[in-house]
């Protein structure tokens, strides 16, 4: 079946069928492949992608699903950065990053990295919603990712830090 | 080849194909398309209700709320009325899985997916809530209790779905109660769990509702201790009654989560530290 939807701010048209995830479609057919998949069973998190403004597991969702609606990946999120023509003068195009991403980076929130696009994901619709979330809220919007490197530290401080910069920026 | 897809646009779109053979009903699918890709079901035909809008309505009937089956989780922990006149429900749902599962897994899927360990059939089952069911020869309602026929069973007949849950709203002066216990806080499946309204004056329990999960094929009540401590002032042998009536009522399994003899011990120490707080207040 061919369905249309947005993904990143462009309207895309893909023949696809009820045996592929909207991870399988973000992976191999648009090659958007920040999106991880870790447990393949909504434990994880290492999926998380915004459809329609909120936060899913993309394994968990059937592409024709997502017919009509709005996708927003990893590679979606520096464009969105309200400060994007700033940052972007001097870095190459690709290589601009979202505050979030920036703080995430500036904190030392990555490790391995695989599952760094999910919580970045989970945390742009947590700031979306709540530009300041308390530690609690924080750990809470976090809960369906999980991180096996940082032991989370980092992670909390690096969206504390994100939201500042957001803020800032606003 | 392998399964069809249809977004249906209308109930009656719904009924006609639900007929079919190996048709099955697709919403949130956080539990859904786990199952199919494990190889536990294999439907040929998905009938996704997400999108339809008579199902996706929270509705204030009188005295009761109607939740439509396609209402997300998160859309319960965002209504108004939900968290006015339904606290209890907006306890077990924020412990539900987690924000992904929340923004697309519904009441419905949790009903119809009919685990013993499903946490939202047990604040419905205190509610004494009812579903609606719908089939091409008209609609029936069924108490909560009577849907679920053991693990992974309920009483929905071939060519029939769930269109709504409704609830009853409780005595405001009910509080609600709810523990877990797992292994995590987040995404756990539980191992045990206790829900209970209750109205207590000083000592006095004036009404108990106890429900509990994952210790019995089904979301079971807790009747006999309710009956035991209704009207009834909280003292040391009334706990260890409770206790007792507690452990007996329950009929649970050994899994990979627990020992059935660990449940037994788990409810019976939840109904006891339910009480013993009545106490400590």
């Amino acid at each position: 079946m061919r369905i249309q939807f947005i993904v990143n701010g462009r309207q895309v048209e893909r023949e696809t069928n009820a045996e592929t995830r909207l991870l399988d479609l973000l992976r191999e057919d648009l090659h958007l492949t920040g999106t991880k998949e870790g447990c393949g069973e909504g434990e994880c998190g290492a999926c998380t992608v915004l459809l329609d403004g909120r936060a899913v597991n993309s394994c968990l969702v059937l592409a024709p699903q997502v017919d009509g609606k709005e996708v927003l990946t990893i590679e979606g999120l520096a464009p969105l950065s309200k400060s994007h023509s700033r940052h972007s003068t001097g870095r190459a195009k690709g290589d601009e990053l979202h505050p979030i991403q920036q703080a995430f980076v500036e904190k030392g929130a990555v490790q391995c990295g695989f599952c760094t696009p999910g919580f970045i994901m989970s945390t742009y619709a947590l700031l979306e919603e709540n530009p300041s979330p308390n530690d609690e809220e924080i750990l809470s919007a976090l809960e369906g990712n999980l991180c096996r490197c940082t032991g989370y530290t980092k992670i909390i401080e690096a969206v504390r830090y994100a939201a500042k910069l957001m803020r800032e920026e606003r | 080849m392998g399964q069809q897809y249809l977004k249906v646009n209308s109930i009656e779109e719904l009924l006609v194909n639900l007929d079919k053979p190996g048709a099955m009903v697709l919403c949130g699918g956080t539990d859904l398309v786990v199952k199919m890709r494990s190889g536990l079901l294999s439907p040929e035909l998905l009938l996704d209700i997400s999108d339809l809008p008579e199902l996706r309505e929270i509705r204030n009937i009188g005295s009761k709320i109607e939740i439509g089956a396609a209402v997300t989780q998160s859309e319960l922990l965002a209504s108004e009325i939900v968290r006015e006149r339904l606290p209890l429900l907006i306890t077990v749902l924020s412990q539900l899985g987690c924000v992904q599962i929340r923004n697309r897994g519904t009441l419905g899927g949790n009903l119809v997916n009919a685990s013993p360990a499903a946490d939202s059939a047990v604040p419905l089952l205190l509610f004494d809530a009812e579903v609606i069911l719908t089939g091409s020869q008209g609609e029936r309602r069924l108490a909560v209790k009577d849907f679920f026929r053991g693990p992974g069973k309920t009483a929905l007949s071939n060519g029939e779905f769930l269109r709504a849950v409704l609830i009853p709203l409780p005595n405001p002066k009910l509080s609600p109660f709810f523990h877990k216990i797992g292994r995590r806080k987040a995404l756990t499946i539980a191992i045990a769990s206790l829900g209970a309204l209750l109205h207590v004056e000083g000592d006095l329990i004036h009404e108990v509702r106890l429900a509990a999960g994952s210790v019995a094929p089904t979301p079971i009540r807790l009747r006999r201790v309710e009956e035991r401590a209704n009207g009834k002032r909280v003292t040391a042998s009334l706990i260890e009654e409770a206790r007792k009536l507690a452990r007996q009522s329950v009929s649970p399994i050994d899994d990979i989560r627990a020992s059935a003899d660990y449940r037994r011990t788990v409810i019976a120490d939840l109904v006891a530290h339910l009480f013993e707080g009545v106490l400590h207040v």
